[in-house]
């Protein structure tokens, strides 16, 4: 391992690495849901802001597609802080890089909540 | 100051991650992190493409027209390639966690490995099937 020391599962801590298998989970069921009802089932039709309104007026797709996003930025971020982890200049800016991982989440995750708008009122 | 040679566990003849050293397991931990992280670039990107429709719904709808044509369904199916990796690699991690199958950890990434084959297979027929490769590419 060279010059590595501390193990990255002892700095990374129990929740991160439970919601990370959890929230991978529901993810895989969620993504194969959303690709097949976005891509697969309508192949072939246009997709326009229009086509996909049919589908975001309904409520239940609204909720899916929220909680998924929040699923996905937690995942996705989550697991680069695992791999930034890796690396001891990161480890010893744990707070820097907890502080702003969190930060770029929830900003993307409000710039998420409008880019549906449109979609939303059709 | 970051100095290279400090990277030398990472990079160097002698680290775990050249080449040659690697095996089975090792490769499947390589390709886990690196598709997690071209996934989480293209969530920001699927946002900011999505985001096209708040401008105006005729700017979104010539983004997808774009979109439709071969090389990006193409490197739609790349993606999509990504995301079945990372998930059937995925489930092979969890159930390590559970105890589950560790002992024979390369058993259970082939096996992983077929199954991800299946489906991306499926995915490509599916595509191809529908013409969505035909046209101009570029």
């Amino acid at each position: 391992m060279g010059e590595r020391r501390i193990a990255t599962s002892k700095v990374a801590g129990t929740w991160a690495w439970f919601f990370q298998r959890l929230s991978g989970v529901l993810l895989v069921i969620l993504l194969a849901l959303h690709i097949y009802v976005d891509h697969y089932m309508d192949v072939g039709v246009e997709l326009t802001v229009g086509e996909v309104h049919t589908r975001m007026k309904q409520l239940v797709f609204i909720v899916v597609d929220y909680s998924m996003l929040a699923m996905v930025l937690f995942h996705g971020l989550n697991g680069t802080r695992t791999v930034l982890f890796d690396f001891d200049m990161f480890i010893k800016r744990k707070k820097l890089v907890d502080v702003g991982l969190w930060v770029l989440g929830v900003a993307t995750m409000i710039w998420g909540i409008f880019v549906l708008f449109p979609f939303i009122n059709g | 100051m970051v100095k290279i040679s400090s990277f030398k566990w990472l990079f160097g003849r002698n680290s775990e991650f050249w080449p040659t050293n690697m095996k089975t397991g090792m490769w499947a931990w390589v390709g886990h992190r690196l598709t997690g992280l071209v996934l989480v670039v293209y969530v920001f990107l699927h946002l900011s493409f999505l985001s096209q429709a708040s401008l105006s719904h005729a700017s979104f709808d010539e983004l997808m027209e774009t979109m439709s044509q071969p090389l990006f369904v193409f490197l739609d199916f790349l993606l999509v390639c990504a995301v079945i990796y990372h998930a059937m690699n995925g489930f092979r991690v969890v159930l390590f966690d559970m105890g589950i199958g560790i002992r024979r950890q390369k058993l259970v990434f082939w096996i992983a490995m077929a199954v991800a084959a299946v489906i991306v297979l499926v995915a490509f027929y599916v595509l191809f099937n529908e013409g969505l490769f035909k046209g101009e590419w570029f």
